[in-house]
């Protein structure tokens, strides 16, 4: 296979920043597109070449394949990176990139389609001997087969439709009399719907954990995983906080369950970097949910704790490179969080919170990565992802790393704009959280959004003094400023300072 | 001066005691004095060491008696309470034009899922009055007091832009 020269990246925000300085690294051209809402964004400004997709709406811009092929082409790109989001996981991207003879980063069209079905995949992965949710293997359409699965899993247990997402479409129930009355509810609510009644059966666990394992996977078969990262910390399922190692993870089952991970890759014949899903309960058992066949957000804590580049790896990968470790190779050195930074308003229920940013000061220091696409006078769209960036602190242990996370929290200043940077700066004292106490129903069982607005106030009093001081500051400076114009009217303009 | 803080029923007293010209000031708050070193100032940002702590305070667009402050990466609100502030108040609210407080606009754009109230329709603070689906997510613009629905301004399926008045009420 020969090698990238040229490689476009479909993608805007930080995860292009990300992959335009991979390329600097290995002396590749980058190309970065653009839609009409960003042709101010780091992207277009960092990339060697940028060219206009089309209007901001991503269905007119970041999700045109046939745009997006086409400047490919014309630019001369050998290959495409998706990032994550938009055609990351569309196996009609990936295989149109083929097609053309371009190089896709990541797995191929048909290891996508096998990931992205739920019900075929969790069957593969049975196959494969990966522990799976305990549940039905399919589609249950008999009362009495759905009441002997659900004893087997034992209750409480959890009826979903296959054509749910979201959270639609899920009833939970606690013993077989409620199973009873639910199927038959679900079961119409379901035929109304959709036509069809598609129910399945998967056991409720409780005072779960979100953990998952990194995977790369080489063209000639070398499946490494690159340990673990902890996402419990969660808000109707979108992950804030990631950490790696996980506070429950130890050497022994990380071992274990990264094997059962690589197994996983090899089940889909997976090409390019992925992450295997589990949940793990109380007990310590792992229960794989599904592989994201992307680059995920959260890679860059994987990236300081093992000392390897994910995106230039992925690079080589597409390039048919062989993987140049051996899984006993890579080791865990220190403890990396990451704090997603969304313009959304924490105070008023994570609105979207769009527009022009003055001015923002990016933390440093210390054990301090920021992967942004903020700078001094950029604009926030409402078109797209609210992640604005990510925060990354580094520390020979969970402790030092997380000092230093609240020390760059408050180093982080975004003006224009509502961030969720006031939920992570009460997280990060939660004393449940620093022991590792945590689930992926932290936020709502640990009130925190109310201990966030105690919070709040407690800076507000800190800050009253001062902020008092610059309202008569202003009063002084308006009060001089119109008498100095009045004094010197011929004389030159005091605007800017009054002393 | 009295000030109040959002949120907190105290007051605050403050005063400029003294400006020597030189950049020193000096403050007295609740009954203490502090001297206020100013760094750097233009007409809405000012940069000053209080006491011994260095601040950074920004003068958002604010009403004439209620300030917006940014400072040190947080915005707080700051009523200002004076006679004629009080006056200014009272005046507007019997002319009933208090803030354009009849207008529910929009703090995002995005395209309006649902309507969720009609014509005439009897609201309360915090009623949903339409859904917005913005950076994949659906968002309530909910009304900021008690009322009745005069018009509404905006479709399902329609977008808004920023700022943009959803709707009118009484």
């Amino acid at each position: 296979m020969p090698k990238i020269s040229s490689l476009l990246i479909a993608n805007r925000g930080e995860i292009a920043l990300r992959v335009i300085r991979a390329c600097k690294e290995l002396g590749i051209r980058s190309i970065s597109v653009y839609s009409d809402d960003d042709n101010r964004s780091i992207h277009v400004k960092r990339a060697d070449e940028t060219y206009r997709l089309g209007p901001p709406q991503a269905a007119e811009s970041y999700l045109r394949i046939d745009k997006i092929i086409e400047i490919a082409k014309s630019s001369g790109a050998d290959a495409i990176h998706p990032g994550y989001g938009f055609l990351s996981e569309n196996e009609v991207f990936s295989d149109e990139c083929k097609k053309n003879g371009i190089i896709f980063i990541g797995p191929t069209a048909r290891t996508m389609e096998l990931a992205g079905d739920k019900m075929k995949c969790k069957e593969i992965m049975k196959k494969a001997d990966v522990p799976t949710a305990p549940g039905s293997d399919g589609v249950v359409d008999d009362i009495e087969l759905a009441v002997e699965i659900a004893k087997e899993a034992v209750y409480p247990v959890m009826l979903k439709s296959a054509f749910g997402g979201g959270g639609r479409g899920i009833r939970l129930v606690n013993n077989e009399k409620e199973l009873r009355q639910e199927f038959e509810l679900a079961s119409n609510e379901s035929q109304a719907a959709f036509g069809k009644s598609a129910l399945f059966i998967e056991k409720y666990l409780t005072n779960i954990r979100h953990i998952e394992f990194q995977l790369i996977r080489d063209s000639s078969g070398n499946g490494r995983h690159l340990f673990e990262r902890e996402c419990s910390i969660q808000r109707r399922h979108q992950k804030l906080i990631e950490m790696s190692p996980s506070p429950v993870v130890n050497k022994e089952r990380r071992e274990k369950v990264g094997e059962i991970a690589v197994r996983a890759s090899t089940a889909l014949d997976y090409l390019n970097a992925g992450t295997a899903e589990f949940l793990a309960d109380a007990e310590g058992n792992f229960y794989f949910i599904e592989i994201n066949a992307r680059l995920q957000v959260e890679h860059p804590i994987t990236e300081i704790v093992t000392g390897k580049d994910l995106v230039k790896l992925q690079i080589h990968v597409a390039q048919g490179e062989e993987l140049p470790f051996k899984q006993q190779d890579i080791e865990l050195k220190g403890s990396a969080i990451e704090c997603r930074i969304n313009s959304e308003d924490p105070f008023y229920d994570f609105a979207p919170s769009v527009g022009y940013v003055p001015n923002c000061n990016i933390p440093s220091g210390p054990g301090v990565r920021v992967d942004t696409y903020l700078y001094p006078g950029c604009n926030v769209s409402g078109y797209y992802d609210s992640l604005i960036a990510k925060l990354i602190t580094y520390g020979g242990d969970f402790n030092e790393a997380r000092i230093r996370m609240k020390n760059a929290l408050s180093e982080f200043t975004i003006e224009g704009i509502n961030t969720t940077i006031p939920i992570h700066k009460t997280m990060i004292e939660e004393s449940n959280f620093i022991n590792g106490n945590i689930s992926t129903d932290y936020i709502e069982k640990n009130n925190i959004i109310e201990k966030m607005k105690h919070k709040r106030d407690q800076e507000y009093k800190d800050k009253a003094y001062a902020a008092i001081s610059g309202i008569l500051l202003q009063s002084e400076f308006v009060k001089k400023s119109y008498l100095a114009h009045r004094i010197n009217k011929s004389k030159e303009s005091t605007d800017g300072g009054f002393y | 001066m009295e000030f109040q803080i959002e949120g907190n029923n105290n007051k605050i007293n403050a005063e400029l005691i003294y400006n020597r010209g030189s950049g020193d000031l000096l403050f007295v708050i609740d009954d203490q004095k502090y001297n206020l070193k100013l760094l750097k100032s233009t007409s809405n940002e000012f940069e000053f060491i209080l006491g011994n702590t260095y601040h950074y305070v920004k003068i958002l667009p604010s009403t004439e008696t209620k300030y917006k402050i940014f400072i040190d990466g947080i915005i707080i609100e700051i009523k200002k309470h004076s006679k004629i502030t009080e006056i200014i108040e009272k005046t507007l609210k019997s002319k009933g034009i208090a803030n354009q407080a009849n207008n529910i606009t929009s703090q995002i754009p995005g395209r309006v899922v649902k309507v969720s109230v009609s014509n005439g329709d009897k609201i309360k603070e915090g009623d949903p009055i339409v859904v917005l689906e913005s950076m994949k997510m659906q968002i309530a613009i909910k009304s900021h007091k008690d009322g009745t629905i005069r018009t509404i301004k905006v479709k399902e399926g329609s977008t808004v832009s920023r700022n943009e008045i959803v709707a009118i009420i009484d």
